[in-house]
């Protein structure tokens, strides 16, 4: 853009036989920008006030040419940025602290992300091997094995019933989990309420 | 700059330049060279730079009076504009760099201040960038000690334990490899490091030097060399398959060539030289073959290979990588013992017949298996015509470290060359391209006439 000859001259072009666009050219230069001031101005009568008068003095410039001329002598690019050699390698040591600053900080979320999981699946396995009075049974005995997590082991309904409860994706809202419906607890029981029961 | 001269619509341009450009600064006066428009006189600074020299004879005799109070001026020390301007008159010779960096200089030569090194440098965000690296460094560190440890526990584990023999090896294998790694790690993150081996003064037997080396050919050099091995198949003609692991420099004399470029005759005349940088730490044992792929073979109507050069037994390492073939042959000449010798084909130039297309001259730099000297003596019983590179290297068992190649075509020494080479009846040899048949309803016959 910089090395086109083409772009407009800015300056006063009163001597030359180049003709700016007119949209450039200077206020004074076209009558029709001129506003028509009444020749009377120059009276003692004038009712015109003094400082309206003091404005018309100075060669007023259109803030449109004005915007241009900014424009022009101003890339749009910014220039590129040079280092001296040590201000680079101070710049590249910089750079590479702050690259190692985030990978550890990745790799320590990542951490925490799988010791969040690793936890959240001990706890699945340990509902899936519990049977109904909160004893562990063998993982052999356990159902839930393969794909399907509502398959029954050898002690059929027995064990792992709160496995498979939480393992229920029937009713999931939008994409919240079953699990986080409820908190997983033992109760209410699976007989219904004891009417009998008494405190001694 | 005359610029009355000019035709009134020139002026405008120069005006919209003036307009457009930045004005001058001190370094940089108004009228010097980018305001210039279409013009055919060189440029301020090129005019400056091209007189550097002579200032210095002139300067005794017509340097007016009031020119020589100046004193001396240092382009690397000046740093006011007044000054700035006086170097450029008087000596000719523009500053260097910016001005900043020229005050830097000059006070800190008053001051007779000692340069402070780059790691001590007082900028709080490097100093807390460096803290964050030495503490990785050392972390690293403790790391490489840990894994040693474990390794060399390893290495003394019953293979029983471990699990068989091939599982041990393995285990080994992907532990050392994991050791080097970390090796890497420690001395990547460090600036002088990066200095040192932009610099060129990387010491090649450090692991971190060769790491960088290797990257950096990878990123270019490779690339560019196995695109022309391709495009000119190389790797189908001579050998099936080839996998570059190290860095091999053509020259001829002083001259270095591209892969795949054109040499003249007269030039390839004499052995090539040859600049082979390993990666791999540790010495090697290697052969060089260069081969010519492109002879014709008139009773074939095809073409054949012949060997231009064979030499065995040299020795190469990351430190010392030059294989000067020139002065190995010169060597050669002095060594009485025939066993001792290393060249078992002396060179012979490369040569093309005329109207022939061009020949492609693959250098071959092939490891020998565990480190073992070859037998020079039978392998200068080679045939160099229809020499096939494939079954040398089955034979020998080699393997192919790396290759490259330039190309020979006829030129105005070539008869000459292939003269002083013996093949004077083949410089006679002219190749014409065979007359095609027309086809016969494309033949013109007396009906179409």
């Amino acid at each position: 853009m910089n090395s086109s000859i083409w772009r407009t001259a800015l300056r006063p072009l009163q001597n030359s036989q180049f003709r700016a666009p007119a949209a450039l050219r200077h206020p004074t230069q076209t009558p029709s920008a001129t506003p028509a001031t009444p020749s009377t101005s120059a009276s003692p009568f004038s009712t015109t006030a003094t400082l309206q008068k003091r404005k018309k003095q100075g060669p007023t410039i259109d803030p449109r040419v004005t915007n241009i001329r900014y424009h022009l002598s101003h890339p749009l690019t910014p220039r590129p940025l040079h280092f001296s050699r040590t201000r680079y390698l101070r710049h590249w040591t910089i750079h590479r602290a702050w690259m190692l600053f985030l990978r550890k900080r990745r790799w320590a979320e990542e951490r925490d992300l799988e010791r969040q999981y690793q936890a959240m699946r001990a706890a699945c396995e340990h509902l899936r091997c519990m049977d109904e009075n909160g004893m562990e049974v063998p993982k052999s005995e356990a159902g839930g094995q393969g794909p399907d997590p509502g398959t029954l082991g050898p002690r059929g309904k027995e064990v792992g019933r709160l496995y498979r409860n939480a393992m229920i994706k029937r009713g999931v809202a939008g994409s919240v989990p079953v699990e986080y419906a409820r908190a997983q607890v033992d109760f209410p029981s699976r007989d219904g309420w004891n009417h009998e029961w008494t405190r001694n | 700059m005359a610029m009355a001269s000019m035709a009134p619509s020139m002026r405008q341009f120069s005006l919209c330049l003036r307009c457009v450009r930045q004005p001058g600064t001190a370094n940089r006066p108004v009228n010097a060279t980018s305001l210039r428009f279409l013009s055919t006189t060189p440029a301020v600074r090129d005019q400056v730079q091209s007189e550097t020299p002579a200032p210095a004879q002139a300067e005794s005799k017509d340097v007016p009076e009031y020119m020589r109070k100046w004193g001396k001026l240092d382009p690397n020390r000046v740093e006011d504009k007044r000054t700035e301007r006086r170097l450029i008159r008087r000596d000719g010779v523009q500053p260097i760099g910016s001005r900043r960096r020229r005050a830097v200089l000059r006070r800190t030569a008053i001051r007779k201040q000692e340069e402070i090194p780059f790691e001590q440098l007082p900028y709080q965000c490097f100093q807390e960038a460096r803290k964050v690296l030495l503490e990785d460094r050392q972390e690293k560190l403790t790391a490489i000690a840990t894994q040693k440890l474990r390794l060399k526990n390893l290495m003394e584990q019953d293979p029983a334990v471990s699990g068989g023999q091939a599982a041990k090896d393995a285990r080994i294998r992907s532990m050392k490899n994991h050791l080097n790694e970390l090796i890497i790690l420690a001395d990547i993150n460090d600036p002088i490091v990066k200095k040192k081996f932009e610099d060129g003064l990387g010491d090649m037997n450090k692991p971190i030097y060769r790491y960088l080396a290797d990257q950096k050919w990878r990123k270019y050099k490779r690339l560019v060399l196995q695109q022309r091995l391709t495009q000119m198949d190389v790797v189908p003609d001579f050998l099936p398959a080839l996998d570059p692991v190290v860095d091999i420099d053509l020259a001829f004399g002083r001259k270095g060539y591209a892969p795949g470029e054109f040499v003249d005759s007269k030039i390839s005349e004499g052995p090539p030289r040859l600049n082979v940088q390993s990666f791999e730490p540790g010495e090697k044992l290697v052969s060089v073959v260069v081969v010519d792929g492109d002879i014709p073979d008139v009773q074939k109507d095809g073409f054949t290979y012949r060997c231009n050069f064979i030499a065995s037994n040299i020795k190469i390492s990351p430190t010392n990588p030059s294989i000067p073939l020139t002065q190995l042959s010169q060597e050669d000449h002095k060594i009485k013992d025939p066993a001792a010798k290393r060249v078992a084909l002396p060179w012979e130039a490369p040569w093309a017949n005329k109207g022939a297309p061009y020949h492609r001259l693959a250098v071959f730099v092939l490891e020998q298996p565990e480190g073992k000297p070859l037998d020079v003596q039978t392998l200068a019983k080679i045939k160099r015509y229809g020499f096939i590179l494939r079954s040398f290297v089955d034979k020998y068992k080699l393997k192919p470290l790396g290759a490259t190649l330039f190309r020979t075509k006829w030129d105005e020494n070539m008869a000459g060359v292939m003269k002083r080479a013996g093949y004077g009846s083949q410089a006679k040899v002219e190749f014409k391209r065979k007359r095609v048949e027309p086809l016969p309803y494309k033949r013109r016959t007396e009906r179409m006439r």
